[in-house]
Formats: C-alpha cells, structure tokens, sequence
C-alpha cells in the first residue's frame, strides 16, 4: 500500500502535493459530513467530497506519466458510481421523504393549496400526519404538517406555502455544483436565504399575514 | 414515559407513569372522550408547543387514536383516547405484577394475597 503511494508520488513528478491537497481535502469533507447533524447539510458534504475524490482522480489521470494501475481504475469506477448514487439521492430527496413521513398530496385534504402553488412554481404540495406545526421543501415538493394546517388561517398558509415555493424556484436557478458548494462552505448565507424566501412571501401573500404566520410557529419552518 | 419503561415510585398520580404533559392529555381525553387539539390546550392550559409533540408520541405509543376532519375548509386534528381508564389502569397495573412476579417469584405471589387480605 505505501509502496504504491510512493509510486503515484514518483509518476506525478511536481504535481503529487497539489493532488495530495485535494485528497486531503476531500478526506475531510467526508469527516465534516460524518460530523454534521443536519441530514441534508451531511449529504451535501459527502457529495462534495465525493466530487473532490472525482477531481483528484482526474487530474491525476491527467498528469501521470505511468500506465497500468489496476488500482487506480478501481477507484475510480467506485467513485464514479457513488457519485451517481450521491446525486441520484439528492434529486429523488423529496420521494424518499414521501416515504418516510407516508405523506399525501395536499389537494386530497384542502384542495387549494396545490392551486395555488401551482400558480407560482411546478411543485407537489404534500401532508404530513404531526401535530407539530412544520414546513420544509425538498426537491420540487413542499411538505406541511397537519399541525400547521390547524394554526395557520388561509392567508397564513399561503405566505408559508409561496415561503416554500421560493426556495425551490431559487434551487432550481442556482447550478448543481454551485448549490453544493455554498452549503457546504457558508453558513451565513441561510439565512440570508431565508429573508429572501420571506420577501417573496410578503410580496405574494401580503406582509401581514407573513408577520402573523411568523409569530405563530416562530422558526418552526424554514 | 408513554411506553412505561420507567416508573417513579415517588411521583404522584398518573405522573409516577407518564410525563406531566402525558398525564394532563390523557386526564383530559379521559373526561371528555372526543377532543381536538384546541380543546386541549384550552383544557390542560399547555401552549401547543409542548403538547404538539406529546400528542405524536402519544399516537406513535398507542395511547390514543386521532382522525384529520376537514370543518368549512379548516383542517383539524380530532383525538380519542384508545383505553378508557379503567382500562389502562388494569394494563398498567397487570405488567407491574407480572415484573414483580418476574422478580421475586413466589414471594411475589404471596405478598400479593397478604395485600389484598389487609385491604
């Protein structure tokens, strides 16, 4: 095992400290995703650091001058295929959720909703059987708790629901990559996101009905 | 807690097997049968944010029942308790004579008929 490394080292020559560097830190985004509590923010991490893997796979397949390391070609399929299934979890993050929560399309309980996020953005509208007011977006879905149906009066639901709406039009503006990136890297840059998210609601909905939204389940959605 | 896996002996009341929060729910539902989830914060006078998640573990643990009923375009929660009380009192009391028996055996057993020959 040392011996090969030593061998990589020799066959990139100059370069082996820059992909050691990526290596290095792709190793620790992996760390960081383990110690993450937030199931998305750890997801994303070990997306991210699958594609550092990637990237150090490739340069080093760029710069080498040897040939013929089984190994190599090894890691690189499992990389590749991780990879896929990495993204291919993040895309169907909502369907999984369906599953786990055993949620419903909205439309079946309170026809509106689904009109009038249709109205704004393609997305499903999905409950959930809590009690505890909550309401969050994954993928091109938005799931409210049926706790949340019972607090909030209409015009509160629909800053919630155009709340939500935001954050997928804005996921679905922002490249893959560049998503992955900032929330793996900046933290302040949430709840930034979230004011933006609140503006949009307040413009839709009415800022009153946000503010009284608000105060009701006070960061209990996001 | 709802799964009584833990008893305070010294408490009092209900809350030597549930939580306070628990204990107030399950009183409630036992005096009024049906009840939505306003009614009873209204009734234990506890804010919906500690009663909200009670009132899942309560469902999840088999305690109580709950239906969605959708009145003039409101959504609501309406809440059953699953036992009556004399009910639970006779599961409750039923697994902690089988632990005790569990524990001491026979002893157990004869303790038991120099309880109920004093009472």
């Amino acid at each position: 095992m040392f011996g090969e490394i030593t061998c990589y080292g020799q066959c990139l020559r100059s370069w082996a400290p820059i992909v050691a560097l990526i290596v290095i830190m792709s190793i620790a985004s992996i760390t960081a995703s383990l110690m993450l509590k937030n199931p998305k923010k750890r997801l994303l991490m070990f997306g991210f650091a699958q594609a550092g893997g990637l990237f150090a796979i490739a340069t080093t397949f760029y710069l080498m001058d040897c040939t013929e390391m089984l190994s190599l070609y090894l890691y690189f399929a499992y990389v590749a295929i991780s990879t896929f299934l990495i993204f291919g979890t993040l895309r169907y993050y909502d369907r999984l959720m369906i599953r786990r929560l055993e949620a419903k399309p909205a439309g079946s309980i309170l026809k509106w909703t689904q009109e009038y996020v249709d109205m704004l953005i393609s997305a499903r509208v999905y409950y959930f059987d809590s009690a505890v007011p909550k309401a969050f977006a994954a993928g091109r879905s938005i799931f409210i708790s049926i706790g949340l149906l019972e607090i909030l009066d209409d015009d509160e639901l629909k800053a919630v629901l155009a709340h939500e709406a935001w954050h997928i039009r804005n996921n679905s503006r922002i490249p893959f990559l560049s998503r992955l990136a900032m929330m793996a890297f900046s933290s302040t840059s949430e709840p930034e996101l979230e004011d933006k998210a609140d503006n949009f609601a307040a413009e839709i909905a009415g800022s009153a009905a946000l503010s009284s939204a608000r105060n009701k389940i006070d960061k209990v959605f996001i | 807690m709802v799964k009584l896996d833990q008893i305070n002996i010294s408490n009092d009341g209900l809350t030597k097997f549930f939580s306070p929060i628990e204990a107030a729910i399950l009183r409630a539902l036992w005096s009024e049968g049906e009840m939505t989830t306003s009614e009873l914060t209204g009734k234990t006078n506890i804010p919906l944010t500690s009663v909200a998640g009670t009132l899942d573990r309560l469902v999840k643990a088999g305690y109580t029942t709950r239906r969605t009923e959708n009145i003039n375009g409101r959504v609501r929660y309406v809440y059953e308790p699953v036992l009556s009380e004399e009910e639970a009192a006779s599961e409750i009391t039923t697994k902690i004579l089988d632990s005790l028996v569990q524990a001491f055996g026979p002893l157990a057993v004869e303790n038991f008929s120099k309880y109920s020959d004093k009472k």
